[in-house]
């Protein structure tokens, strides 16, 4: 006979099993009902558009690059105003938060957030055209589109008519890419300190994306400095882009494993001043990506080493600086949340791509929040001031985003 | 001059932001109110001036029961887009047919009180790059929620769009400040009270504009203010503060047209109030030159500008609406 307080422990995790295993069952019985309603969700969508459009003008019309949001931030809070949340708030950290309540005081909340921030500098002529079946505008598709449907949200639940047990906690990221290294988010959910149900990550483009890793990343930029002091030796100093190509060179001699996965992506270059003259300044920009965090910090260790050792060779003032840094985080293909998202998405006739992520899902993860990013509509030209977003897929980007919390709601993140 | 009228009858498109006091104020004094946009090719921006007003001020507010677009013509999508996002859209000529065609944007102004239905007209440009539906309610909103007012203009700062991407910080204005501030400042100093006078969005009710004569091209706004300040005094004139209007930018020839006519309609509207006597008839070219191959040319363009009588002279027009009103009677 075994004694009692391991015979205790065995009934506790067959009855903990049991469970598991009902609430399974609970949830996919759920999902099956509505899953199939999801479709039928594209008209009632489509109803809204000019709601939906307004808004994506509106939000996507305020400049907003990193580090300066405020004036979306108050657009953003001011449409969720006017949709009528339950709530509507701007934390600590000066993100804007809109709460539409939920029917069980019991069920964490569910998150669906975006990043407020673009990469369009605030100078950039922001106005938008609305054409028959596209938008164009700077920023639409990283992220104004994905700002701007969360804003929509409470009217599209309105009109589908739809209630969730857990609390919908709409959320508009500030800081976020770049050099913002994601601190909206880091700081939403710092100061949160209560359970998260799950969360959807929502991104303007691309429809079909399903992220539900992140790599390990480090973002870094080298800058080179050539002293300008000494005139008598102008014409024969080092070259600060010469350098940073030697830099360069030798980043791509590294052996990168195959497994674990891992890369270094050269992004940016910039430095001189004219063309007959000899560059004194230039930056470099990378990044270092990796399903391995031990991985990123040791291919960032032998940058470091080339750096420094190039430094010295050359005699020249040169710096390895990290911008950013995000850690590898993953829910297994396996779990619940990806399996119904895949279903939900397949439903729509959407096929799913699935990309490892640097952006808020990795915080998300990190903290054991299941969680996944999802597109809304396809577009042209992301990053360019001509950027386009096609308006019909744009009606099926938002139903998945939808049955994602249905998903969610019916318990696929309570395992 | 005392600038009493400035303080009294200036305001701030925050003043009207409660819509929905709005929409009690107009459901209670039993008020429709139109939408009129005058376009020719503004395929850019007409969709989203639709969107955005029947989102916001059908859709979420019913402040608006209708949108109408009143086109000259356009060769672009201009008038499939509109008729896409559910505007009512007329050809100009189409309108009245019976009577001479003219192209222009009083014209199309002018064609609007007989298309439009309602009792209230807001009139914007079709231009507007940074449109939000402040343009409309703060516009309507001194209408509603005073007795005096009977009509209000937009003022605001005029940033100008340069290429296609960047933002000029300030400028615009031009032809008020060089034109029509020292022509007021010459004849009627409190007009001068009017910051943007010649703001293409203005709103008013239909027993005013019906009333006033309409020339069909850049001289609208001028005479329009002119008409109304004769005939029912400065008091029941309100200006809104929108804050910010993009718009396109013009070059300075463009310009020089512009103030051309809106000169010609001044000097006839004070020659009509007996304040200045002419001796000879005005020319109807505008000359201009341009350097083409190291010598000038001549750029001569023929500027006519034909002027509607009140609406309500006109027979249709009486036919229409006067059975109605005296129903309502």
């Amino acid at each position: 006979m075994r004694p009692i307080i391991e015979r205790e422990i065995v009934i506790f995790l067959k009855i903990r099993g049991s469970l598991q295993f009902i609430n399974s069952i609970d949830w996919k019985l759920k999902m099956e009902n509505y899953i199939e309603e999801i479709p039928s969700y594209l008209e009632k969508i489509r109803s809204v558009k000019e709601m939906i459009l307004a808004n994506i003008v509106m939000i996507g019309q305020v400049p907003s690059p990193t580090f300066h949001e405020a004036r979306r931030v108050e657009v953003f809070q001011e449409r969720m105003f006017e949709a009528q949340v339950d709530e509507c708030t701007i934390d600590e950290f000066r993100n804007p938060i809109g709460v539409i309540r939920g029917t069980s005081d019991k069920k964490p909340p569910i998150f669906v957030v975006a990043h407020l921030d673009t990469y369009i500098d605030k100078d950039i002529d922001h106005n938008y055209t609305i054409r028959k079946d596209m938008i164009h505008g700077p920023g639409i598709m990283d992220n104004s589109a994905g700002a701007a449907i969360l804003v929509s949200l409470p009217e599209i639940l309105r009109k589908l008519e739809l209630q969730f047990e857990s609390d919908i906690v709409i959320a508009g990221l500030i800081y976020s890419i770049g050099k913002g290294n994601l601190q909206g988010i880091r700081q939403l959910l710092g100061a949160w300190k209560t359970p998260i149900r799950g969360a959807i990550c929502v991104e303007g483009g691309e429809l079909g994306r399903l992220n539900y890793y992140s790599d390990g990343t480090r973002r870094c930029e080298v800058e080179c400095k050539i002293s300008a002091d000494d005139g008598a030796e102008y014409r024969f100093k080092p070259n600060a882009i010469l350098i940073l190509n030697e830099v360069i060179n030798r980043i791509l001699t590294l052996r990168l494993p195959q497994r674990p996965r891992a890369r270094v992506i050269i992004g940016k270059i910039f430095g001189g001043f004219k063309h007959g003259i000899i560059a004194l300044e230039g930056t470099l920009g990378f990044e270092i990506q990796s399903n391995s965090d031990d991985m990123v910090k040791t291919i960032f260790r032998d940058i470091t080493d080339i750096v420094d050792g190039l430094s010295h060779e050359y005699q020249v003032d040169m710096k390895l600086k990290t911008i950013s840094s995000v850690n590898a985080s993953t829910l297994s293909f396996s779990h619940p949340l990806v399996k119904s998202t895949v279903a939900i998405m397949k439903k729509l006739d959407l096929k799913p791509k699935a990309e490892p992520s640097g952006s808020e899902l990795s915080i998300f993860l990190s903290r054991k929040i299941p969680a996944v990013t999802l597109g809304v509509s396809r577009g042209h030209n992301y990053h360019l001031i001509n950027a386009q977003m096609e308006i019909e897929p744009m009606y099926k980007g938002i139903a998945q985003i939808i049955g994602v919390m249905k998903a969610i709601d019916s318990g696929v993140c309570d395992e | 001059m005392n600038n009493t009228w400035l303080e009294k009858n200036t305001f701030h498109f925050s003043d009207f932001k409660d819509l929905r006091n709005l929409v009690e104020v107009k459901e209670k004094k039993n008020l429709t109110i139109s939408l009129c946009l005058p376009t020719l090719n503004e395929e850019k921006t007409i969709a989203k001036e639709i969107i955005i007003m029947k989102s916001e001020l059908m859709t979420r507010y019913p402040l608006l029961d209708e949108i109408v677009v009143v086109d000259s013509g356009s060769t672009d999508k201009t008038e499939e887009i509109a008729r896409e996002y559910g505007a009512d859209v007329y050809r100009a000529s189409d309108v009245l047919p019976e009577m001479q065609n003219f192209q222009g944007k009083g014209e199309n102004l002018w064609k609007a009180l007989y298309i439009t239905k309602g009792n209230i007209i807001v009139y914007l440009d079709a231009d507007i790059k940074n449109i939000h539906h402040r343009f409309v309610y703060a516009l309507v909103g001194p209408l509603l929620l005073s007795d005096r007012i009977k009509y209000a203009k937009a003022f605001y700062d005029r940033p100008i769009a340069i290429g296609t991407n960047i933002i000029r910080a300030t400028g615009g204005g031009r032809v008020t400040e060089l034109v029509i501030r020292p022509l007021f400042s010459l004849y009627f100093p409190e007009l001068t009270q009017i910051l943007q006078p010649l703001s293409g969005e203005y709103a008013g009710y239909r027993e005013i504009f019906e009333r006033i004569p309409f020339p069909i091209g850049y001289g609208i706004e001028t005479s329009m203010i002119l008409d109304i300040y004769e005939k029912w005094g400065l008091d029941v004139i309100a200006q809104v503060d929108l804050e910010k209007r993009v718009h396109r930018n013009q070059d300075t020839k463009a310009l020089g047209r512009m103030s051309f006519v809106i000169l010609k309609t001044f000097l006839n509207r004070i020659e009509k109030l007996g304040l200045i006597e002419k001796k000879k008839e005005m020319y109807n070219e505008m000359i201009q030159y341009k350097l083409e191959k190291n010598s000038y040319k001549t750029d001569i363009r023929q500027v006519v500008e034909q002027e509607r009588p009140p609406m309500i002279d006109i027979l249709e027009y009486r036919n229409k609406f006067l059975p109605e009103r005296k129903a309502s009677k």
